[in-house]
């Protein structure tokens, strides 16, 4: 843990208030570490998904001697130095070959981690695929096939769809361009069998292609972009229960208001939508106009009937009360 | 960052189209949400033809979306050895299902900027980075002020009116009103209090004094607060 320390001058201090916990989080950051082995298959792939991942990511150039499921404490050093919360190892070992390792921190502690060995025989890269690559940036459209990430328990798939969606969603957005939805990741799994009871989880990028339909929806065609990338889970370890806990909270005011009518602009000002009863137009009060004066013949006449009425109001006391209530 | 919109962002490598290259492709192709009235003609003009590409996705089990991550699950098995053609399809179907399912229940705006889609809150239940902010801890004047019931008082401006002089002048800094008694020309002495402690007394210093003690005892109350919460956001 590193002292807490007191900044000396106003850039500092915001700096370090950007670190602090926020309500709503920035995007995660990734930051791909290398082991003290790689192989070419790994260099790339870390190339493309660091590209992928652009303009989230850190990329450290010099090796580490970090063996994450025998003692994670650099990762998470490194988590805290960066302020990343995403770490990606790549390590290359007779072992583990060509083993990619995402872990997950929460306020910079390891809360999950998992293998990912590469298939090299199936490894394509990003530039293999002859196309054009979408913009830096985009949040991508993302599809799991297979009933393994259905599973209700804790399992590794079930673990490396949280860690992958976590990986690629990009930026959270309350909008998005309909021209960005440019590209997809398609994460599928077969059916695990007797024989092969850990399927590969196959990691596809396909770009969008939309052709007129005819109808109000378009038609949807795809086209691979590469990279390529067959997956074989390795070893895993799975969130703290408690911590994970703590990491699913959700900040107070988070939660849609259920109240009716009341709602908060864009401005953060809090507004509200009142239904007033019908108007009665009889005894509305136009503009006055002298034209539309009562005359003073009207006038007289009016204050004839009054004087009547008040008249006749000597003879009985109940009458009185009436004209009064006329009056008022 | 949660409110941003995501925009279409620089290209990469040079090798992705420019703006108005994309905008010419959605145009070519039907994202076109803009002119439905269009499209509707068009659709029964060509309802009689057959070769009418397909825009639904029919699976056993219904896909589930998560729209605010963009995310679709497809909990159909994927068949055995499945080649790329066959992920292709699936992922082709997915990616039209999705954008099916985004076209037709989130609300469209478009503007001169290009069409939008109004996401829905993200439902995948995903980690925070780290935990939520403990909320400010309340001073001990905050604690005592609630329990009294005391309200904060307006503070209406930085000059207040000087009775003597006729003039406004500030609260405090140069020339402040709290500055009072401080450098004044003619100063009475105070001979009781001279005759008790039995040594001169200069009010001018005194008054000084007693606004610069204030200032520390404030400073001292302000540390306090500051450790008694750093204190229980420790514990």
């Amino acid at each position: 843990m590193l002292k807490q320390v007191k900044p000396k001058n106003a850039r500092a201090k915001r700096a370090m208030a950007k670190r602090e916990p926020q309500h709503h989080e920035n995007p995660k950051t990734t930051l791909f570490v290398s082991g003290q082995k790689t192989s070419q298959i790994l260099k790339l792939a870390v190339a493309d998904l660091s590209t992928l991942k652009r303009p989230f990511c850190e990329k450290f150039t010099k090796k580490n001697d970090i063996h994450p499921f025998d003692d994670a404490s650099s990762l998470e050093f490194f988590s805290l130095k960066n302020d990343t919360s995403l770490l990606l190892l790549s390590l290359h070992s007779k072992k583990r070959p060509h083993c990619l390792t995402l872990a997950r921190t929460f306020s910079h502690k390891i809360l999950d981690m998992l293998e990912l060995y590469i298939n090299p025989e199936t490894f394509r890269t990003l530039q293999q695929f002859k196309n054009k690559k979408p913009s830096v940036g985009l949040k991508p459209l993302i599809a799991f096939h297979g009933t393994v990430f259905e599973d209700p328990n804790e399992t590794k798939y079930t673990l490396a769809k949280s860690l992958l969606v976590d990986f690629f969603k990009g930026q959270d957005a309350t909008e998005v361009d309909v021209e960005g939805l440019q590209y997809l990741i398609s994460i599928s799994a077969e059916e695990p069998t007797d024989t092969r009871p850990n399927p590969e989880v196959k990691l596809r990028f396909y770009l969008l292609r939309t052709k007129r339909s005819g109808q109000k929806l378009p038609r949807v065609e795809v086209e691979e972009m590469g990279p390529r990338m067959d997956l074989t889970l390795g070893r895993e370890q799975f969130p703290d229960a408690d911590m994970m806990k703590q990491a699913l909270k959700k900040p107070k005011g988070s939660e849609p208001r259920t109240k009716k009518n009341i709602d908060t602009d864009g401005m953060g000002d809090k507004t509200g939508k009142i239904h007033v009863g019908k108007q009665d137009f009889g005894n509305l009060q136009t503009r006055k106009m002298k034209g539309l004066k009562r005359s003073r013949v009207d006038r007289d006449e009016g204050n004839e009937e009054v004087g009547v009425e008040d008249d006749n109001a000597t003879g009985g006391a109940a009458e009185a009360a009436l004209t009064k209530k006329i009056k008022v | 960052m949660s409110d941003t919109e995501m925009e279409g962002g620089v290209a990469l490598n040079g090798a992705s189209p420019t703006h108005s290259q994309l905008a010419e492709r959605i145009d070519g192709g039907a994202m076109d949400v803009k002119s439905p009235n269009l499209n509707g003609a068009a659709s029964i003009a060509d309802s009689t033809i057959s070769s009418r590409l397909p825009i639904t996705v029919d699976k056993p089990t219904p896909f589930t979306f998560d729209l605010g991550n963009l995310l679709a699950n497809d909990p159909n098995p994927v068949p055995a050895s499945a080649d790329e053609e066959t992920l292709k399809a699936t992922a082709r179907d997915a990616a039209q299902a999705l954008i099916n399912q985004l076209l037709s229940t989130c609300q469209i705006k478009s503007d001169s900027e290009g069409v939008h889609l109004v996401l829905p809150a993200p439902t995948t239940a995903l980690p925070r980075e780290k935990p939520i902010p403990a909320a400010k801890e309340a001073t001990k004047w905050e604690r005592f002020a609630a329990k009294k019931g005391i309200k904060d008082k307006k503070r209406d401006g930085k000059l207040v009116y000087d009775e003597p002089t006729g003039e406004w002048v500030p609260k405090w800094g140069y020339k402040g009103k709290n500055k009072e008694g401080e450098n004044d020309w003619l100063v009475e002495v105070d001979e009781k209090k001279e005759k008790a402690t039995g040594e001169a007394h200069d009010a001018r210093a005194d008054s000084r004094k007693e606004r610069k003690d204030r200032t520390k005892r404030n400073e001292r109350k302000q540390r306090n607060n500051d450790r008694a919460s750093r204190k229980n956001n420790g514990a």
